[in-house]
């Protein structure tokens, strides 16, 4: 036997040891035993009721039912050529909104972060209350203020200045795109005002110092600075966008103008009986476009260190002095949060005393009535759903950013193969709509060896599962700024990784978790289309039972229980918040 | 005196009500029931009807009732999953025709002949489902504050007047279920050659779409749109709470029927048994009429005028290949 043949022969083994070695010393790192948690449960989350949804769209019986394989779903869906009409719509729709929520809410956090305007903090507290109401209730709201009949602010101009009609006109495109944009405005905001709250005054300064004016540091330093956020807030709400229903629903259909969502609602989610075979392969298609948009902001922060700006040296972000243009910033901002807060809130107080819901006349003002609060204050019901709620939003946003905060390590500070796939994995269950997907964990649930379904448990995966990315997308834009430089000097300070990421990391990534968990607790707190197929009767949380009063026609106590949602939420935004500051560190 | 007659009737037939029994169940299942505790019934009866019949059934019986409350198609894919997947966890439905039907046909439902349908007209059992409880009545409804009663409607075929152009709303057939039903439907009014002139008309009046019949009845509430096609009991709901709203006297009217039925695997079987006697009974049936639903119990009317003179037609059931075939049609009339 030569020494080639011989060492042929024990080539095998060779490898076999040095993959053996290479997997052990892959083993003996903490971290790589986080990731192998963290993907594992994400996976599983992500991946078991979204595999119900994908083997639906490939077979021809309902959810549950033995059937045969075919592509029929997908040729029904995707053959007419009205589908790529739709998402052409779709796409102006969503991209319009995504938009503009972005400039509202650049302009709103600078106001509010990095300037001394006046009242700022009380417009950073307030910014984040749209969120609180269900959108369906902010589309009522602006429908009642601008539609062409008898809109309010229409009706203020016909009188004011004698025209013979309102001016504006809720019911087309940018009415459509105006109103989703204000609801997406709070989503932006927070994750954007996160990535400013992180950032290091010192780049700006030096570019001042070298000679750049105010513009020019905003559009060279500190917009570059915050793109990640910029485009995690745009990524998010761009799918957001595509997959909602309710607004279209409310003011695209009278309009006349159809989006994707309106033909699977019409063909799939809506037929009767439903067809979740056909509305699975709808979801496919818009996950297609959600990842794509996952890859495309992936590469956009690819170059993460770029993004560094929370280095080791201390640092209080400044304050940009704007002189007297600082009332001109404070108008802006009151502006800005006249449409998102005041004017559905003032909508939705006025709806809230109204005996039934309709455009008050002068002899509405003889028939107004507290009975709607009443019935909030004297109905065991509602009191049992305030606690249910209570208790999922708190228990579920922080078990999610627990989830988030490790997911958002992996995927931008190690290089551990196989990281990028967490996140495609997180976005999967969230690009699919909301009905589907709740049947798609019904049916994973409802049969698991572990006796979670009927349980609050399964509310809890459920929204782990449905808004995890909402999380991830918080977090991870402020990971990327804070620099290595932090972490490796914990490490050599002989720290493990769990207590780096106790330590060092958790703190310095405390604005973002902080914005997921306010995004998160104010969404649970009113959640129903993944709730509603869930929650054991008995055990009602607050988005069901808005969602049947809303159903049954009661906007006079939805509005009343819409208004108490949002008290408790401020509360617990202003101490979330309060933890949020650098300053408090 | 007559005022007082009545009232005292009135006081004396409440009595007799309350004081007699809920039900005329053995009395083994009624402790049975009683035992088991709760009932747990997944239905689309709305908020305020469901509220008083439970309160009232958990104050006769102790029994408290676990409501899950949802559209048809969603109470029909919960219950359908449930059961394929073996577990089961509601003891009643309640809810519209077409999807009982389904259920029915599944194998959802046990059979139980409970003790109060006898006081049901014979037209209103359905040999499947038992009593058919409650009508939901589809008409025209408008505002009386916008619409003078001299310039409304007289008929449904007046809709398709050019001086209603714009002025009417009503739920997109293309996308709602029981709106695509009763357009099919029309021709059980005028027969199918007018009612295909009519359909065609009325799409071409481009009247305003919405979801469902809810934001249709609340848009005529608002004054934003004169006339709605949507359920005629919102005239009396909404006018409970002073909103002007009348209903187009046509003679007959269409809708759809609702029924409830018992799991054949109910947790709480008995209990449900005894929910079934209760909520078909006089006094639930009587107290939903109050509260403004068409009762199917004789005699039993909601207190909307000229509701006694209301002759109510069944919509046809479709199936889910017809539904189809209609939305695809009515997308052609009315979206294009």
């Amino acid at each position: 036997m030569s020494v080639n043949q011989t060492i042929i022969a024990g080539e095998p083994r060779l490898t076999s040891a040095w993959n053996r070695s290479r997997l052990g010393a892959f083993l003996s790192q903490p971290i790589s035993w986080v990731f192998i948690i963290v993907g594992g449960i994400i996976a599983f989350l992500s991946l078991y009721p979204t595999y119900f949804l994908f083997y639906g769209s490939l077979t021809d019986a309902p959810l549950g039912v033995p059937g045969h394989f075919t592509l029929q779903n997908y040729v029904k869906a995707y053959s007419d050529p009205e589908a790529y009409s739709l998402l052409l719509n779709s796409f102006i729709f969503g991209l319009g909104a995504s938009g503009l929520s972005i400039v509202f809410a650049l302009a709103l956090a600078w106001i509010t972060i990095r300037t001394d305007a006046p009242m700022r903090r009380l417009f950073e507290l307030t910014a984040i209350i749209p969120n609180i109401l269900p959108p369906i209730l902010v589309s009522i709201s602006w429908v009642m203020l601008l539609n062409p009949s008898n809109g309010l602010i229409n009706g203020l101009f016909v009188k004011l200045f004698g025209m013979e009609k309102g001016p504006f006109n809720i019911y087309s495109m940018p009415g459509l795109i105006f109103v989703e944009g204000l609801i997406l405005t709070p989503l932006a905001f927070l994750i954007v005002a996160a990535a400013m709250k992180s950032m290091d005054p010192s780049l700006e300064e030096s570019a001042k110092t070298l000679g750049s004016g105010e513009f020019g540091v905003m559009s060279r330093i500190t917009f570059p600075l915050i793109r990640p956020a910029i485009l995690a807030a745009g990524t998010l709400n761009f799918v957001r966008a595509i997959e909602s229903f309710d607004t279209p629903a409310i003011i695209a259909l009278p309009a006349r103008i159809e989006v994707f969502t309106t033909k699977i609602w019409r063909e799939a989610l809506g037929s009767f009986p439903t067809n979740h075979n056909l509305a699975a392969a709808y979801g496919v298609g818009i996950l297609f476009v959600a990842l794509v948009f996952v890859y495309l902001y992936r590469r956009f922060t690819s170059q993460v260190e770029s993004f560094s700006t929370v280095t080791g040296k201390g640092f209080r972000p400044h304050q940009i002095e704007l002189g007297p243009w600082r009332y001109a910033a404070t108008g802006v901002a009151l502006f800005l949060l006249i449409l998102l807060v005041v004017l559905p809130i003032l909508v939705l107080s006025l709806v809230a005393i109204l005996p039934y819901y309709h455009v008050p006349t002068w002899q509405t003002w003889h028939n107004l009535t507290l009975s709607h609060f009443q019935y909030v204050w004297a109905t065991p019901r509602v009191h049992k759903a305030f606690i249910n709620s209570l208790i999922l939003a708190l228990l579920g946003a922080t078990l999610c950013m627990l989830l988030a905060s490790l997911a958002a390590y992996i995927t931008v500070r190690t290089k551990i193969a196989g990281r990028a796939l967490i996140e495609g994995l997180v976005f999967i269950p969230w690009a699919f709509p909301g009905t589907a997907m709740a049947l798609g964990l019904l049916w994973a649930y409802v049969d698991f060896p572990i006796p979670v379904y009927a349980t609050i448990w399964i509310i809890l995966i459920a929204y782990v599962t449905r808004f995890l990315p909402y999380g991830l997308r918080a977090v991870t834009s402020t990971i990327i700024q804070v620099h290595k430089e932090l972490e490796e000097a914990s490490i050599v300070c002989g720290a493990g990784f769990l207590t780096t990421f106790r330590r060092v990391l958790i703190p310095m990534m405390r604005p973002g978790v902080m914005a997921g968990w306010i995004i998160l607790v104010t969404i649970f707190m009113r959640e129903f289309s993944a709730t509603l197929f869930l929650y054991s009767p008995g055990a009602e949380p607050l988005g069901p039972l808005l969602y049947f009063l809303y159903l049954d026609g009661m906007r006079g106590r939805v509005a009343a229980i819409g208004l108490v949602i949002s008290l408790i939420s401020v509360i617990l935004i202003a101490i979330a918040q309060r933890y949020s500051r650098w300053d408090t560190n | 005196m007559l005022k007082k007659i009545t009232a005292v009737m009135l006081i004396f037939s409440a009595i007799i009500l309350a004081a007699a029994p809920v039900y005329s169940q053995s009395a083994t299942v009624i402790a049975a029931g009683k035992k088991e505790g709760k009932v747990i019934v997944y239905g689309s009866l709305e908020t305020d009807s469901a509220e008083s019949a439970f309160g009232a059934f958990k104050k006769k019986t102790g029994i408290e009732v676990d409501y899950w409350r949802a559209s048809a198609t969603k109470v029909m894919d919960r219950a359908l999953s449930e059961t394929r997947a073996g577990k089961p966890l509601f003891d009643i439905i309640l809810t519209n025709d077409n999807p009982m039907q389904i259920m029915f046909k599944e194998g959802l439902f046990a059979k139980y002949d409970s003790p109060s349908a006898k006081d049901f007209t014979k037209d209103s059992i359905d040999p499947n489902l038992g009593p058919r409880y409650r009508n939901v009545v589809i008409g025209v409804v408008y505002n009386k504050d916008v619409l003078k009663p001299a310039d409304a409607p007289k008929s449904l075929e007046d809709l398709v007047k050019p001086q209603y152009r714009g002025k009417l709303v009503m739920p997109d057939p293309t996308q709602h279920t029981t709106t695509t039903q009763w357009v099919a439907s029309l021709d059980k009014l005028m027969g199918k050659e007018k009612a295909d002139k009519f359909i065609r008309d009325l799409a071409a009046q481009k009247p305003i779409l919405v979801e469902s019949l809810l934001p249709a009845a609340e848009r005529v509430a608002t004054g934003e749109t004169p006339i709605a096609i949507t359920y005629v009991k919102y005239v009396y709901i909404f006018g409970q709470r002073g909103a002007p709203l009348d209903y187009l006297r046509l003679g007959k009217f269409m809708g759809d029927g609702h029924y409830l039925g018992l799991n054949n695997k109910a947790p709480h079987g008995n209990a449900g048994k005894v929910f079934i006697d209760y909520f078909l009974g006089a006094e639930n049936m009587v107290m939903m009429a109050k509260l403004g639903e068409f009762v199917n119990r004789k005699g039993v009317y909601p207190p909307l005028p000229d509701a006694d003179k209301i002759q109510f037609v069944e919509m046809y059931d479709l199936d889910s290949k017809k539904f189809a075939e209609k939305k695809k049609e009515y997308q052609q009339i009315f979206l294009h």
